[in-house]
This record gives C-alpha cells, sequence and structure tokens, in this order.
C-alpha cells in the first residue's frame, strides 16, 4: 500500500504539470441553474419553492465517482446504509422513503426496501437533483422524504469519450460515450463496464464484506424533432450484475455456509410525445415500461440448493400538461395509470406474478402576484386496487426578500404505498430459527390454515387486529434561509421537521408449536426527524473555492418516547440492577447520526488541472437494541463516528486526454461490522480520451 | 457428574446487601434481604460438536434452593430441596412437570424493589414441559433477549421473576447477568470465548420466610 501510494505521488505531478492550455470555466458555485424535478417544469433554481440540490457532471467527475452511491454520500444531510444493498438516507429518513428517478421515471426493485444505487453508473449524466421533503403532490408513493432525480440529455453535445479506471481490489471501471446530433436527430450512447474483487476485513477469509461483482450497463437515448414544437424522446437503459456470493449464516452457533451467484437484470424504456401548441401550451405523452431481475442461486455446503427470485415489473402511461394561464399564473395538470407486478420465491408461489393498479391524477398552480413572491400549490390523488387510496397536497413559497436574502417555505405531506413484500410474504427462514414472515394480504388466511393443522402454538392479540395496510404518511416543513452577500459566497440555513404516521412495522403475531415466531406487518408506528442545516460555499480566488456543510438531527418514535415518559421503559445501572430509562437517554431510530459535517476544497484551473479534497464526519450512531429494551438508548451499542477523507487530482488536456488519480479513506478508516461498503484506504486512476474538443 | 459440580460450588460467591429494616419498626414480617449471586453455572459448555457445529454440555440441570442459598445436588432433583433449575438460558420451577413441590412463577415488568407485595389476584403459572413453563423461555418472552447477530444473551431489564417455592414460599429474583464474571462479554469477543463464558448466572433475589406475600 505505501509503496503504491509513494509511485502515486512521484508520478502524479509529472503528468500534472505539463502546460497545456485548455479552456474550462470555474467550478462549483450552482449559478442560476435549471431545475426541472421542483415543479415537473423546467425552473431557475432561483426561482424555486423547496429545498433543491444540483449536482452537475463536472463534479461528480472531479470527485472520481462512479456510481450514485460516491457522489450521494458525499451531499449535506444524506446518509448511506448497508443492508440489502447500498440505500440512501435523507434527512433521517430510510431508504424506502425516497423515490430515485431517471429522467423522471422511478426505479424499482427494492429489496426490504432498499434501491441499491451501485446499481446506478455516472458516466453520462447531466446532472442530479435532490429535493428535500415531502413531495408526493408531484410524484407520489415512495416521494415521502424527499426525491432523487438522475438527469441524462441526449442533446448534450459531447465528443467521442472513453474512460479506464483501474483501483484498489482489482477494481476496473471502463466507458464509452458517444453523442450525434443532426438538426433534428440527437443521440446519446453509453457503454459501462465495472468489476471488482471485492475486499475482506480478514486477510485469508473467503468471505468477503464487498462482494466480487461484475457489472455491465448501456444506456441508450434519441431524440427526433419533428418541427420545432413536435418531439420524440427514447431513452433505453439495461444494466446487468452478477455477484459472486460466499455466505455464511450463524444461528445458535451453527453455521451454514453457502457459495452462488447472484444475477440482477435492470432494463428500462421510456419514450415521450411532447407537443408545443403554443408559447402557453404544451403537452407530453410518457410512456415508461421497466422490469427488475434478481436471481439468487447458492449452493450450501452440505449440497442442499437454495434459489431466491424477485422480479418486478412497472408499466406507466401519463400525459402531462403545461398551460401558462397569464404573466403570473401557471399550471401543470397531468394523470396516468400504473400497473405493476411482482414474482418472488418469498411469496406463495414464485411462478404466480401479484399484481396492482394505481391510478392518479395531480395539478399544480404556481402564481407569482409580484417580482419577490412566488406561490404554489398542488396537489396529487392516487387511487389503488391493494390498498387505500391517498391525498397528497403541499403548498410552498419563496420570498425574495433582496438581490442578497431569500426565504423558501414548504409544508407537504408525503405517502409510501405498502409495497408487495408487506402485502404478499410468504417466507420462512429455514437458516435462521425457521421464523415466518407472512404479508397482511395473506396473513390471516395462511396462518389460519395452518392453524387447522395444528401448527400454530399461540396467536397474539394483534394477528386479530391484522387488515389491509394502508399507506404511511409524513408531514414535512421545510423553512429555508438563503443567504448570497456577493456573487462569491453562499449561505444557506434550514430547519426540517418530518412527522411519520401510519408507519408499517413488523411484528410478531404469534408461534409455531415449535416456538419459532410468525410475523406479519401493522401499520403502527409513529415517528419524527427534524433538524438543521447550514451550508456556506466561497469562491476563495478564481482556481480555489472552499465549502462546508453541517446537519443537526434529531429523530424518535413518538409511541416509545411516550412509553419512556410513562416510566415503563427500564435500563441497567452501573451495577447492572434495572431501573427507569430517562428521556435524556433515548436516542431516537437506529442509523441516524446526531451531527454530520463536511468540508471541501477545490481548485480548477484554466489549464485543465483540478484537484479537490473532501472530509466527511458522522457521528455515532446506534446499531443495535444490545440491552433489549427495544428502545435505542445510551445503553445500546454504536457505531464510533469517523472521517473519511477522500482526495482526487486530475488534468484535462485540449488534446483530449486526461488522467484523474485519487485516494478513497485516505485515514484508512475501517469498521467492517457497520460500514461494509467503505474499505479501507483505496487508490484509483483514470485515464480518458476523448475526441478533441478544438474541432 | 460429581466432577463438575465441585468446581461450580467453588465458583458460588454469595453476598449479602441492603438491609431495609429500620429499628422503629414493630412489624410482623420479618424484614427481607436481598441476596446476590455470582457465577452460578447453568450447564455450561464444554465444546462444540464437530459433526453438527452445535455447542454441547454435560444436559444437566443446577439445582437452587432460595431457602437456603445454596447449590442442591442432582441427586435430590425428585426432592422439594430445590426451588430454581438453572440450564442454558432455561430457568424451571419446583412444580408441575419440573417437581415434586409446590413451585410456580410468573414473570413482572417493573422494578425489583417495586415488587413489595404480590397482589392475590396474581396468577402463577406451573412449568407445563415441553409446551410452557412458568419463567417464560425464548428470547424476548422471558426473562432474556438473544441476538442473533453477536450471539449474546441479554438479561432484560425491569424484569421480576416472582417466585413460589417448593414449599409453597414466595420470593422475587432478578437476573442480573448470563457470563462468568458478571459481565456481558463486547461484541467483538471471539466465538469460542463467547460459547465458554456464557450460562453463568448473576442474579439478586428477595426471600419471605414467613409465607407470606409482602417483601
Amino acid at each position: 500500500m505505501k509503496l503504491r501510494f509513494l509511485y502515486f505521488l512521484v508520478f502524479a505531478p509529472i503528468c500534472l504539470f505539463s502546460q497545456v492550455r485548455f479552456v474550462k470555466d470555474t467550478i462549483q458555485s450552482q449559478g442560476d441553474s435549471v431545475v426541472v424535478t421542483a415543479t415537473r417544469s423546467e425552473r431557475k433554481l432561483s426561482n424555486v419553492t423547496v429545498p433543491v440540490t444540483i449536482i452537475n457532471a463536472k463534479s461528480i467527475q472531479q470527485i472520481g465517482a462512479l456510481r450514485l452511491t460516491d457522489i450521494l454520500k458525499e451531499q449535506p444531510g444524506l446518509s448511506m446504509t448497508s443492508g440489502f444493498g447500498a440505500g440512501v438516507q435523507l434527512q433521517g429518513l430510510n431508504p424506502d422513503y425516497t423515490i430515485i428517478l431517471i429522467n423522471g421515471e422511478p426505479l424499482v426493485g427494492r429489496t426490504a426496501g432498499v434501491l441499491d444505487l451501485n446499481r446506478i453508473a455516472l458516466g453520462n449524466i447531466k446532472k442530479i437533483e435532490i429535493v428535500k421533503g415531502p413531495s408526493s403532490s408531484l410524484y407520489g408513493s415512495e416521494a415521502m422524504a424527499g426525491v432523487i432525480n438522475i438527469i441524462t440529455d441526449a442533446t448534450t453535445k459531447t465528443p467521442l469519450q472513453s474512460s479506464l479506471r483501474y483501483g484498489t481490489y482489482n477494481t476496473i471501471d471502463a466507458g464509452l460515450n458517444n453523442t450525434l446530433a443532426s438538426k433534428s436527430i440527437f443521440y446519446q450512447g453509453y457503454y459501462n463496464y465495472y468489476s471488482t474483487d471485492g475486499y475482506s476485513i480478514r486477510p485469508s477469509s473467503a468471505s468477503r464484506v464487498t462482494t466480487p461483482i461484475k457489472r455491465v450497463a448501456t444506456n441508450q437515448q434519441f431524440k427526433y424533432n419533428f418541427t420545432d414544437n413536435t418531439n420524440v424522446l427514447v431513452g433505453l437503459r439495461f444494466t446487468n450484475e452478477q455477484i459472486k456470493n460466499e455466505l455464511s449464516v450463524t444461528n445458535g452457533g451453527l453455521t451454514i455456509n453457502s457459495n452462488g451467484e447472484e444475477k440482477n437484470t435492470d432494463y428500462n424504456i421510456a419514450s415521450s410525445l411532447n407537443h408545443r401548441f403554443s408559447n402557453a401550451l404544451k403537452t407530453s405523452f410518457r410512456s415508461y415500461i421497466t422490469q427488475y431481475n434478481a436471481t439468487q442461486n447458492l449452493l450450501t455446503i452440505s449440497g442442499a440448493p437454495y434459489t431466491d427470485i424477485l422480479d418486478h415489473v412497472f408499466n406507466r402511461l401519463e400525459n402531462q400538461t403545461d398551460w401558462v394561464v397569464n404573466k403570473k399564473l401557471t399550471a401543470i395538470v397531468g394523470g396516468g395509470a400504473v400497473m405493476e407486478g411482482v414474482k418472488s420465491s418469498r411469496y406463495d408461489s414464485e411462478k404466480i406474478r401479484k399484481t396492482n393498479t394505481n391510478q392518479y391524477a395531480f395539478s399544480q398552480w404556481e402564481w407569482t402576484p409580484n417580482a419577490k413572491l412566488i406561490l404554489i400549490g398542488g396537489i396529487r390523488f392516487d387511487q389503488n386496487q391493494t390498498y387505500a387510496s391517498a391525498w397528497s397536497p403541499k403548498a410552498s413559497m419563496l420570498y425574495k426578500i433582496n438581490k442578497q436574502h431569500r426565504i423558501r417555505l414548504s409544508v407537504g405531506q408525503g405517502f409510501k404505498a405498502p409495497d408487495f413484500r408487506q402485502l404478499y410474504l410468504n417466507f420462512t427462514n429455514a437458516a435462521a430459527g425457521s421464523y415466518s414472515v407472512f404479508g397482511t394480504a395473506q396473513a390471516q388466511k395462511v396462518i389460519g390454515q395452518l392453524n387447522s393443522l395444528g401448527q400454530i402454538g399461540t396467536l397474539y392479540n394483534n394477528f386479530y387486529q391484522l387488515k389491509s395496510l394502508q399507506p404511511e404518511y409524513a408531514t414535512g416543513t421545510h423553512l429555508t434561509w438563503e443567504f448570497e452577500p456577493n456573487a462569491k459566497s453562499f449561505f444557506s440555513f434550514q430547519l426540517f421537521r418530518n412527522d411519520i404516521r401510519n408507519l408499517i412495522e413488523v411484528q410478531q403475531v404469534g408461534a409455531y408449536i415449535t416456538g419459532a415466531q410468525i410475523y406479519s406487518y401493522l401499520n403502527i408506528g409513529r415517528a419524527f426527524t427534524t433538524g438543521i442545516e447550514f451550508e456556506a460555499k466561497h469562491q476563495l480566488t478564481k482556481q480555489f473555492s472552499i465549502s462546508a456543510a453541517y446537519q443537526y438531527l434529531e429523530t424518535g418514535d413518538k409511541d416509545q418516547l411516550a412509553q419512556i415518559k410513562n416510566g415503563t421503559v427500564y435500563t441497567r445501572d452501573a451495577n447492572g440492577l434495572s431501573r427507569k430509562l430517562n428521556v435524556s437517554e433515548y436516542v431516537g431510530l437506529p442509523n441516524n447520526s446526531t451531527h454530520k459535517a463536511q468540508l471541501k476544497f477545490n481548485y480548477s484551473n484554466q489549464n485543465g488541472l483540478f484537484g479537490n479534497i473532501r472530509a466527511l464526519y458522522r457521528s455515532k450512531w446506534a446499531v443495535n437494541n444490545t440491552n433489549g429494551n427495544e428502545v435505542f438508548d445510551d445503553g445500546d451499542s454504536f457505531a464510533k463516528g469517523y472521517i473519511a477523507l477522500h482526495l482526487s487530482i486530475g488534468k484535462d488536456y485540449v488534446n483530449g486526454i486526461g488522467f484523474q488519480f485519487g485516494c478513497d479513506n485516505m485515514l484508512n478508516y475501517i469498521d467492517a461490522l457497520n460500514l461494509p461498503n467503505l474499505p479501507g484506504r483505496t487508490f484509483f486512476a483514470t485515464l480518458k480520451i476523448q475526441k478533441s474538443k478544438k474541432i | 457428574m460429581r466432577q463438575i459440580l465441585k468446581p461450580f460450588l467453588l465458583l458460588l460467591t454469595v453476598s449479602s446487601i441492603l438491609f431495609s429494616c429500620t429499628k422503629d419498626e414493630t412489624t410482623v414480617a420479618l424484614p427481607v434481604t436481598a441476596i446476590t449471586v455470582s457465577n452460578l453455572p447453568a450447564d455450561t459448555v464444554l465444546g462444540i460438536n464437530k459433526i453438527t457445529g452445535m455447542p454441547f454440555s454435560a444436559g444437566k440441570y443446577t439445582f437452587f434452593s432460595l431457602e437456603r442459598n445454596t447449590i442442591v445436588p442432582n441427586t435430590d432433583s425428585a426432592s422439594t430441596q430445590w426451588d430454581l433449575a438453572f440450564a442454558g438460558s432455561k430457568i424451571l420451577t419446583n412444580g408441575g412437570t419440573s417437581g415434586t413441590g409446590l413451585g410456580g412463577a410468573f414473570i413482572y415488568t417493573g422494578l425489583f424493589d417495586n415488587v413489595k407485595t404480590i397482589s392475590n389476584d396474581s396468577v402463577f403459572k406451573t412449568d407445563n414441559a415441553p409446551a410452557s413453563f412458568a419463567v417464560t423461555f425464548g428470547s424476548g418472552k422471558g426473562w432474556y433477549v438473544y441476538d442473533q447477530l453477536t450471539s449474546l444473551i441479554t438479561p432484560l431489564a425491569g424484569r421480576v421473576l416472582v417466585i413460589r417455592t417448593a414449599s409453597g414460599k414466595y420470593a422475587k429474583v432478578e437476573i442480573i447477568n448470563y457470563y462468568k464474571g458478571g459481565v456481558t462479554l463486547p461484541i467483538t469477543a471471539s466465538d469460542s470465548d463467547k460459547l465458554s463464558k456464557q450460562r453463568y448466572y448473576t442474579f439478586r433475589y428477595a426471600y419471605q420466610p414467613n409465607g407470606s406475600k409482602t417483601f
């Protein structure tokens, strides 16, 4: 490791300081970029009423981010989770509650509510937009904590571009990007190959914290302009992952080792027909077809095969019409239908697809009474086949006090529909104690049948309370004050609060005669997340810029808090004797850090030389309820707080060749148990070749 | 079996603390003293079966008399000499299917010191093997939780085992720890430590010899 770092130090400057002229605009300031996710229509960032973060292609490239995870983990207010792939936690809410879109269309294929963000390669994207706060009024289910929209653009003209990256653990990433453009036809094609050997914390162990993986991805986009007012857009996306698995499950001292392969494929076809009738009226018809298939084939050492399949289909038709009523009033009206289905070996039959249909309509009105004020009101209705319907209202405003100060306020309600797993899961874990989990659509029937066969030992009271699930709801309020004293500095200060109700939680509803537990899902939980976010950016010189961010977060389960206040939750004193838990000892929801902070330095000059160093801090977070009192408190297990320090330096030459070197996790912080996605110190080097920009 | 029991007796240390009487009191009920029992072995793990990978032990209960605060030899297992029997995380009372005594129990959620009298409507359960036990067996159901991830057993805070002894007297028990030395091992402890150091009970109890339900 040391030797490699030495090489890096010796050779990097040689590549970097050869003098070639190359013109690049300076980085960082979001300037007055255009945002589409906040209102489902193009708006200048300075005119958006809700909190939005834009990550542009350049900042993705300059930190050397390959997968969506790499870039999101460095955003203020977000943190990554590590069970069932890398998910994103937004303002303290779990990955289930953030919708991930590609060009406005949702990605599907979640395991236990988590969409693995490593599936998404970043090589061809134009920008990523993150909207914080409930956005179901525009996007429906899952947009409860916020929205992450990945935007690619067929009309972005980039010359033929290829890149090859090699890094620690034999990690290879190769990309090819091409665009073609004529007056009326635009094409963008992107191909990506990624593989890694994974890594193990114990040197001689076969079991890998990150498993060996191979991914191929391609993304093709076409745009055809029939006339200036009418165009058609088609986007195709395909990814395939092959993961080698060596798993060991330990239960009661018995360890079952198994090995095998996991194959995940994912494709989307998105097409849209867009027509502008006049400057005041345009409409867009969109169709979206997507399928995610995950197949896990495992072979235990004893020879017993184990197959696990998940296959999710999601098809959607939608229309959206934008109408400029007058100079002060614009409206969006839309609606659509979703046909969705899931097959899984964890349901009663892996051959029968469970289906659901959903129809929805939404409308949003934007009123600009004067140059200083923008008011937006919107509402969406989702009607559903398998669970209760949902109304999602939202109101927001922007008040420009003067050129330097802006206030944004938004209040909205978001929801998350019960997912297929919560409705149809029919799973008995033979590897760990033979417990069962049954989705609510069938729980009473299945458990009733087991009961008539004499297999049920006990049924709890909540078994009789099982009924069709309601969506989970959140009400979110975001108040943001932005201050731009001059063109070089930017400050933002935000207060947020989300109140969540109807949370769907797994609960034991009974037990087999053998004592093995039986679980199902109930709408029981109430929780909150609240906090403060602070961001500052400053352009020190033409080349140097600095940015800092901090988040303070408090979370809690409201029912648990009530129990603690009632004095019915216990812990132990220093002598091991029981005593009542104090509210001050309660730490809230697990996997949430109270403090998160980041500090980044950026350098970028006119000769194509760039470099950055980023420090990301996260304070301790509760991981395990070790004292068994069902609430997370000071007496439980915590993951230690840590700092991850990343560095990247690169140079782009005018002849189209570019180099980049990086070192991630320079301090070599490792916590295999709690941070499996953070390997020790790793290095990478990238070579880019593109057709010269000077044509 | 005797060879196993001997060191167990040596390991048993008893300390008494907390006298709750004052000289002014003239009540009939004798003041009850809380007694702490440390490192009571309960069918400790002897090794791992190489074929099944499961830990094995002698499969013998440790019998304990609350009245006399001592381990009772296994030869007296069919008598009313003992009140509680421990093997792994299982605790038996001397009654029902487990013994010839009048023993029974229920689990009270709350603090040890707050169990001052056993109300008359309290229902004592008796052992009915294998379906149910007076001291409910299983993670999260009785006095402990087992964490599959860390393979550690933690006694639940705020649980009091209210016991009817073999002779029909009453006692209250709080399990404090399940590991040798009275301290739960860290998550990072080796698997072999987690096996060899478990099944050593530390608990405190108060026994009311006069037969009343007041402590």
